[in-house]
């Protein structure tokens, strides 16, 4: 069975160690907005932020060019730095790039590597909880996303996504349409339809 | 600093192919709503939505001083707030400029056109009737003059007229409607690149190098406001003069149909 | 309030609204109202009209305000000059409002998991559109519900409330009639999982005893509080979820 929980929700009896729980007076409570499966035991969070991590793609604008690194605004309460000595590409304030992160540090900002510029196109903000959804298992709904419209898709982990193409509008559409119906099952079915049309 | 959610060419790449982020044509509104008496304790009132843009016009009505130039007639006092929760660039603290002009804009197109009749609005010696008009900026996605005035006419238009009596003013009870003189919409146009643009978006008006207001009656052009760092021709804002008479005719019908006239 | 002159608030054991003295008034809670703000909620409690937003957490400006350990909390509470069935009211801080907006505020600072997020900041906005008595209560309802959209996780989802006093009877709920002539005024802000308070204010006269039934009604009322909480921020989802499964 799966029940939407609300924060401070009880979730279960006993200590589960689970993200985005705590656990008193042994019993376990939801944090935030989110899907809970009796059977499974998971926790699928609806509403939350980004919590940047080892490996994760970001897409990001250059907001400063200073000395010796470039800060990224990743539209989250971390900076994103990338060392311009591991930057062999030009860029410039303004830029929007895709990078991966490298490491944290203590003042949570996110060590980037590997910058690619995305030229031109245009930036969609989306709940950084839903993105996994967008990407699909196994890449299977951006693969629908990129085929069925003709357009470069970019997600970050972040929740920013850059999107260039003739049909940035469509793509725009249903990427709206699968944050809004992350939680719905069917929804690969539904967005081939609509894509389709 | 929350992203910007287009770069800086998306939108002019868009118009020079013709068309908008959402599709609709360069002289189209978005989906207006307007709702009026949505708060019960203001004489009048009204929440507009033009899009994402939300603006709600709060009017009390109470009784004060004249001006000592004009002491045979009332008030009008219009301010704006723009919201901190209305976007993510606005903050706390006094009124901006951004939020004076507004409130500016609205006032004088209002005033012009004598949507409220002052001249009607004394009461004795010393003692006239004011309105105040509060626009309050909920959501910003561009355009607020517009939406602001639509929201203040529909307001006022909406309103029930306070008693005087014994020194007191009465707000409840069986009360008349506020007698309105006239009605006037806006319309604001942005130049983006080469492109104008009826009732810019947020993105939009980022992207924009000038924009202009025309407010209008049935026959008179009641106010304008050029604004932003570029400029227009001559006979660009006539072509645009012609187009707001025409357009201001569908305005006036939403503002008349939801205020019940 | 102003005790002394009492003008009868209680006629034949109901209130001048037609309430028991241990009933809420209606509420109805809607959450995500606002295309921009990362979390929101409009309440009408009575005839309160009250929205909230929430922005963050972003970086915390200026920087020496930030805590390198913590994310900081930034609270307006503010009423809209249209906001009263009386006068227009002047806009911008008071002194009623600052003090609000620092209570409202360190609700917040228990119940969000604020270490989660150091260095930066989140900002809770509460704009008052109507007013009628209790509207800080109101406002903290509302402003939970706006956080818990907004993502951010929190230990629990506080609910708040007033009690008072009028004549000899203990009274839930106070509106602005009975807030003005009232014996005693008591707001309380409850962290429902723990059942510990968060905000509590009183001006007035309670005994000892008033104080324990007037907690009692508090946490009676705050179920059905809570409950409405939880039915608001489910909704969207409930609603797109019905839509597919019919």
């Amino acid at each position: 069975m799966q029940r939407i929980v609300v924060p401070g929700e009880k979730i279960s009896d006993g200590q589960l160690r689970l993200e985005n729980t705590i656990t008193e007076n042994n019993a376990t409570y939801s944090t935030v907005v989110a899907i809970y499966d009796e059977e499974k035991k998971t926790l699928l969070p609806l509403e939350g932020l980004w919590y940047p991590r080892y490996g994760d793609t970001v897409v990001g604008v250059i907001e400063e060019d200073k000395l010796n690194t470039y800060v990224v605004n990743l539209n989250a309460p971390y900076k994103g730095l990338l060392l311009t000595k591991f930057t062999e590409i030009e860029i410039t304030t303004g830029d929007v790039v895709e990078a991966t992160v490298k490491e944290l540090d203590k003042t949570q900002t996110a060590m980037l590597m590997r910058p690619r510029k995305l030229s031109g196109g245009k930036l969609l903000s989306v709940k950084p909880s839903k993105v996994p959804r967008i990407i699909g298992s196994g890449n299977t709904m951006l693969k629908e996303l990129t085929e069925g419209t003709g357009c470069s898709i970019m997600v970050g982990n972040n929740g920013i996504i850059w999107l260039k193409g003739k049909n940035v509008d469509l793509a725009t559409k249903a990427i709206l349409k699968i944050e809004e119906e992350a939680h719905t099952s069917g929804l690969t079915e539904r967005i081939k339809e609509m894509l389709k049309s | 600093m929350q992203i910007r959610t287009v770069t800086d060419d998306f939108i002019k790449d868009l118009l020079m192919k013709g068309t908008r982020e959402d599709g609709r044509g360069m002289g189209a509104y978005r989906p207006i709503n307007i709702a009026t008496g949505t708060i019960p304790n203001a004489e009048g009132s009204a929440t507009v939505d033009m899009g994402h843009t939300k603006v709600l016009c709060g009017v009390k009505i109470g009784v004060g001083e004249p001006m000592p130039d004009k002491p045979k007639d009332g008030n009008i006092i219009t301010s704006a707030e723009l919201l901190p929760l209305a976007s993510p660039h606005y903050d706390i603290g006094p009124p901006t400029p951004e939020a004076i002009e507004f409130a500016r804009v609205v006032d004088r197109g209002i005033r012009a056109a004598k949507v409220i009749p002052t001249e009607k609005m004394f009461i004795e010696e010393e003692k006239v009737w004011e309105v105040y008009i509060d626009l309050y900026v909920l959501n910003y996605d561009g355009n607020l003059f517009d939406a602001g005035t639509m929201s203040a006419v529909a307001a006022i238009m909406s309103a029930r007229m306070p008693k005087y009596e014994g020194e007191k003013v009465i707000r409840e009870g069986s009360l008349g409607k506020f007698e309105t003189g006239n009605v006037i919409s806006s319309c604001t146009y942005a130049k983006i690149g080469n492109s104008i643009v009826l009732d810019p978006d947020g993105n939009e008006e980022a992207s924009m190098d000038a924009r202009i207001t025309i407010a209008n009656d049935e026959n008179y052009v009641r106010a304008m406001q050029k604004g932003a760092g570029g400029s227009f021709t001559f006979k660009e804002t006539e072509e645009l003069i012609e187009k707001t008479f025409e357009k201001s005719k569908e305005l006036r019908g939403i503002l008349k149909k939801a205020v019940g006239e | 309030m102003s005790g002394g002159e009492n003008q009868e608030l209680i006629i034949n054991g109901k209130r001048l609204d037609g309430r028991m003295p241990d009933e809420l008034r209606p509420i109805k809670i809607e959450a995500n109202v606002l295309h921009n703000a990362d979390g929101s909620a409009y309440i009408e409690w009575g005839n309160n009209k009250i929205i909230a937003g929430v922005y963050g957490p972003k970086e915390a400006l200026p920087k020496h305000i930030s805590d390198p350990e913590r994310a900081i909390i930034k609270c307006r509470y503010q009423m809209a000059p249209f906001s009263s069935l009386e006068e227009h009211g002047r806009s911008g801080p008071n002194r009623r409002s600052i003090e609000i907006s620092k209570v409202t505020k360190e609700v917040f600072e228990n119940v969000v998991m604020l270490d989660h997020f150091p260095g930066s900041e989140i900002d809770i906005f509460v704009e008052v559109l109507q007013g009628d008595g209790g509207t800080r209560t109101a406002g903290i309802t509302a402003a939970a519900v706006a956080l818990a959209t907004s993502g951010i996780p929190m230990r629990d989802l506080p609910f708040a409330v007033s009690a008072g006093k009028v004549g000899d009877t203990i009274i839930l709920d106070l509106n602005k009639i009975e807030d003005n002539s009232s014996d005693a005024d008591m707001p309380v802000a409850v962290s429902p999982r723990t059942n510990t308070v968060l905000l509590l204010q009183m001006d007035g006269e309670l005994t000892r005893q008033d104080i324990n039934t007037a907690f009692s009604m508090v946490q009676k009322a705050g179920t059905y509080i809570s409950k409405l909480q939880r039915e608001a921020i489910k909704a969207p989802y409930e609603k797109i979820k019905d839509k597919y499964n019919k």
